[in-house]
């Protein structure tokens, strides 16, 4: 997905091909479609967010009951969901700061570089990508048994770590193909030394592509249940700790934790639309690609 | 060695310098992805149990065994995620084409809009669908009320509830690689395609259709992998007759403690998969596997 | 080594406790006076799995400490302990008389699936993060054997000898309570929403009825679906035999067939019961007897042909950390006034006979209710309705798992 989202940023500016009026008549049932196809992504998110503020007695958050501001009031009110949010979070951004360096590395390499071994380095970065989670789960379930190696938050974040690493590299790669190394070139015969025209020059040109990484690897990882759930020993992350008590009632505050999640998402698409908007002006001169 | 300099301002770095730069990656991903891989093919050919301890016999009949015993889930789940593929492929496609040729200025939003309903955990996700799907529930509860359908009538514990929610989960898998291709195509050679052809149907079979294809095949391996592999809709929305292959090896390793069927079935599962990719690309005719 | 040997082996490994079984497999195996010293070579190479857990055996009991070191972590059951705001009074207040903070987690949601985290660690002899588990009776039974376990020092569980009700002590799955004192215990009965069914439910054989087709739950644990089908035969569990067991799996596929089954369930039969998905369902007393569920037209019901009776017991993972503060905490439960309050919230049969008075005197009704129901203090008549599981050896084990397997996983 990410190597597409950086791709979107890129090519945002394209301007429509002038769209014949023969064509624009008949032109209703595609962005119906799309609408409603729109419509059915959004509907479990819609019934999650309002049960956020059911008023509701007992186990159950399944009935309608009445509107309240209850849940959010006490988001943090039940302990083991706050540990299990936590530990989520403390594995997401362990994991995104390393993949993201691992994965930028290699992606830097693979595209400034021609070096013998890059068809198996391309095919050790797609294989994990094409292999079922179930799979990445178990494989290191595997080796981490076979080595007697207990389980818990660490070989969580290995693993996440782990599965982040390609999506990386396809990010950042996506971001450093249309490169003009010109620039970079241009810097050194003026005289900067190589590190510094990678951190004033190469750097922030690629920077974006790295943010989408980052953002990515971070979503895949705040996510995961397959491949947790085989390596966690007793160390409970909130998809595991949600799937525990999905068995016997899930209180809203899953709702709540669930739909603030969904409001970073709606923050980051706005954000990323004003952006790009703000890239309709003429663009800044060291742009392109 | 030395291939490095091969590329223009190459002469400048080092030949050394793309080995270093990878070698964290790629030791991180041989040690923790190729070798555990390994680790599982040896532990599929061992005999034993938790207590006694685990030897490796090379014993090859576990596979024979685990394929007899459960080739109807193997099956079940190959048949799952060809429906899902291509039941989110015709829901992405007109809608990815759409987006990609008419979105304007706002192809970013509603781009973005797609993934906006994946920011919610993939679980929270799937209990919702539950809570949608339930017998009385908001869906099939209005439906019994108009008379719609019948009392008796349930979509959850079916197959269909799983398909749906495997589609659901893995759509933007589909929607975003389809996107890609499409909104890449040439808008001139679009436009010359429907000045040679008489219908609008044509154009797009003889032209952008063919010409999105790499589209097609990344977005089909990205949905038919996973939702192959998984467990999580099959457990939440199915029954006990639509467990899939997913559902039987967490249940080998995690409850069973049973390393060496769980292992086997996971090469099955692969194997499976492969053959399927293979087919498929040899059909579509394009070796870009990459995408 | 020749199979029968192999066999054997396994046999004597999944019988014994860990530290007599090498001596004594060696010694029936013939081997003989070379014995003790290839024992020896044996745990020199680190294949004897259990080192006393840390510094244990000097200390006399075996244990990794014999202090309080004010740290406990305890594994439950959702839904197992009393609940006020966000915490539990329980356990607070036993924090506050012992100083021994508790990381109290409910990461159990069935025996098996939480017994799969735990069981390779301790069949490699590694420390696990536990000091008390709580699993069904037939598991501690099964843990003990595999010496999975640390006896219990009962010279420091005076409440328990005081407290307990005579039917939890002595238990045959763990003679002398050597290894677990019960948490809580239950019956598997059926529960049904009266509105859907438009009758009482009162036999077994309610749950093959087709007309209920589609909406009839049961249970994920093969030893309460396989155990109340048969009492649904007419055959008395504990005397079941391998023919017996193929009936009743007989009988759940037919039932599986004509699609009268919906799922089977955990915990989660709940949820489906609560929203009208479920008509009938197998179900855990104390899960539907709880004020939890808020739809009175749910009813729990022991049936005519009978329940099942089983027991939840807290014990400690061999080589925990903490194992005189997980002491602590099982005696702490057993005063009356702790299991009285344990008891108002989670509706189980209490282990404690003593609590009943103390509910009785409560001053809200729903108390005074639980006080009085024969599923939370089982009167003399309902004691009689109740079985046991069947008690199976790891052979039986095996054999009905795969019978039950094939019925789940289709």
């Amino acid at each position: 997905m990410g190597a597409q989202q950086a791709e979107v940023g890129s090519r945002a500016m394209t301007a429509p091909a002038p769209a014949r009026r023969r064509r624009r008549r008949r032109e209703w049932f595609l962005p119906a479609f799309t609408g409603l196809v729109m419509a059915y992504l959004f509907v479990p998110v819609i019934v999650m967010a309002l049960f956020g503020f059911n008023d509701y007695r007992g186990r159950f958050n399944l009935v309608w009951q009445g509107f309240t501001l209850e849940h959010y009031r006490n988001t943090f009110g039940i302990p083991e969901l706050t540990e299990s949010l936590t530990n989520s979070l403390i594995v997401a951004a362990t994991s995104t700061v390393v993949a993201t360096v691992l994965g930028t590395l290699v992606a830097l390499a693979l595209t400034r570089f021609s070096f013998r071994g890059r068809a198996p380095l391309n095919l050790l970065i797609f294989v994990p990508m094409a292999t079922p989670e179930i799979i990445l789960g178990v494989s290191l379930l595997a080796l981490f048994v076979s080595v007697q190696v207990p389980r818990g938050m660490m070989t969580i974040i290995i693993a996440h770590i782990m599965f982040c690493v390609s999506y990386v590299v396809v990010t950042v790669k996506a971001r450093t193909t249309g490169f003009d190394r010109n620039l970079e070139d241009a810097a050194q015969d003026l005289g900067a030394t190589p590190w510094t025209s990678f951190w004033t020059v190469t750097f922030p040109l690629i920077f974006p592509g790295i943010l989408a990484a980052a953002m990515l690897a971070f979503v895949l990882s705040i996510d995961d249940y397959v491949i947790t759930t085989f390596l966690a020993g007793g160390t409970v992350t909130l998809p595991l700790w949600i799937y525990g008590i999905s068995r016997f009632g899930v209180p809203a505050q899953v709702n709540v934790i669930g739909t603030l999640i969904f409001a970073i998402g709606v923050v980051y698409v706005v954000v990323s639309v004003l952006r790009s908007r703000r890239a309709n002006a003429p663009p800044p001169v060291l742009t392109k690609g | 060695m030395g291939a490095g300099a091969r590329e223009r301002g190459g002469k400048r770095r080092t030949s050394w310098a793309p080995y270093l730069l990878t070698l964290p990656g790629t030791a991180w991903l041989f040690v923790f992805f190729a070798v555990p891989m390994a680790t599982m093919f040896a532990v599929s050919l061992q005999e034993g149990s938790i207590e006694t301890g685990y030897t490796l016999t090379w014993h090859w009949p576990t596979y024979a065994e685990v394929f007899d015993l459960y080739r109807l889930q193997l099956f079940r789940s190959l048949m799952y995620g060809l429906i899902v593929t291509l039941a989110t492929l015709l829901i992405s496609y007109p809608m990815a084409y759409w987006i990609a040729r008419r979105g304007g200025r706002r192809k970013n939003l509603f781009l973005l809009l797609i993934l906006l309903p994946f920011f919610t955990p993939f679980l929270i996700r799937t209990i919702s669908w539950q809570f949608v799907l339930a017998d009385q529930g908001i869906l099939l509860g209005t439906l019994k009320d108009l008379g719609a359908v019948s009392e008796s009538f349930k979509l959850l514990a079916s197959p269909v509830a799983v398909v749906s929610g495997l589609t659901y989960n893995f759509l933007p898998f589909m929607a975003l690689p389809l996107y890609v291709a499409i909104e890449r195509l040439d808008p001139s050679l679009l436009d010359a395609a429907h000045d040679l052809y008489s219908s609008r149907a044509t154009a797009f079979f003889k032209v952008t259709l063919p010409l999105s294809l790499p589209g097609v095949f990344a977005g089909s391996l990205l949905t038919f992998i996973p939702s192959v592999g998984d467990f999580i809709n099959a457990e939440f929305l199915g029954s006990s007759t639509t467990t899939m292959i997913g559902n039987v090896i967490q249940r080998e390793f995690l409850v069973n403690v049973d390393y060496p069927d769980g292992a086997a079935l996971s090469f099955l599962l692969m194997a499976g998969i492969l053959v399927m990719v293979f087919l498929y690309a040899r059909s579509l005719g394009t070796e870009e596997l990459t995408g | 080594m020749d199979e029968r040997d192999r066999e054997e082996l396994k046999r004597l490994i999944a019988r014994h406790p860990r530290r007599v079984s090498r001596r004594d497999l060696l010694r029936r195996m013939g081997i003989g006076a070379g014995a003790l010293s290839m024992a020896a070579w044996l745990s020199a190479c680190g294949i004897e799995g259990e080192s006393g857990g840390g510094g244990g055996g000097e200390n006399g009991s075996g244990f990794s400490t014999n202090k309080v070191v004010g740290e406990l972590n305890f594994a439950n059951w959702p839904g197992y302990i009393d609940k006020k705001g966000g915490g539990s009074p329980t356990l607070e207040q036993f924090t506050k008389e012992t100083g021994i903070e508790v990381n109290y987690q409910t990461v159990i949601s069935d025996n098996l699936s939480f017994y799969g985290t735990i069981r390779e660690p301790l069949a490699s002899g590694q420390e696990i993060e536990w000091d008390i588990i709580v699993v069904t009776d037939w598991l501690i039974n099964q843990m003990a054997n595999l010496g999975y376990l640390e006896e219990l020092d009962h010279s420091l569980l005076p409440n328990f000898e005081a407290n307990a009700g005579e039917i939890y002590k002595d238990p045959t799955y763990d003679p002398g309570n050597t290894h677990s004192v019960p948490w809580q215990s239950g019956i598997t009965g059926i529960a049904y929403n009266v509105e859907l069914t438009g009758r009482d439910i009162t036999s077994v054989n309610d749950l093959f009825d087709p007309q209920f087709k589609g909406k009839v739950g049961m249970l994920k644990e093969m030893r309460d679906t396989m155990n109340l089908v048969l009492l649904g035969l007419g055959i008395n569990p504990e005397d079941a035999t391998i023919e017996d067991a193929e009936a009743a799996q007989q009988k759940l596929l037919e039932q599986q067939e004509a699609g009268i089954v919906r799922q089977y369930y955990g915990n989660e039969y709940l949820a489906p019961l609560a929203n009208g998905d479920l008509a009938v369902t197998m179900a855990w007393s104390g899960d539907v007897l709880g004020k939890t569920i808020g739809n009175p037209n749910i009813k729990f019901t022991v049936a005519d042909e009978g329940g099942i009776l089983w027991v939840d017991n807290m014990a400690i993972p061999q080589g925990a950390a903490h194992p005189i503060d997980a002491h602590k905490m099982m005696d702490f439960v057993y005063q009356p006034e702790i299991a009285a309050q344990i008891e108002a919230w989670v509706n189980y049969i209490c282990p404690v006979p003593a609590a009943q008075d103390i509910l009785k005197k409560a001053n809200d009704s729903y108390t005074r209710k639980v006080a009085s129901s024969p599923l939370v203090f089982p009167t003399p008549e309902m004691e009689e309705r109740l079985h046991h599981y069947k008690n199976l050896d790891p052979e039986e084990e095996e054999q009905w798992n795969a019978l039950f397997d094939e019925v789940i996983q289709r």
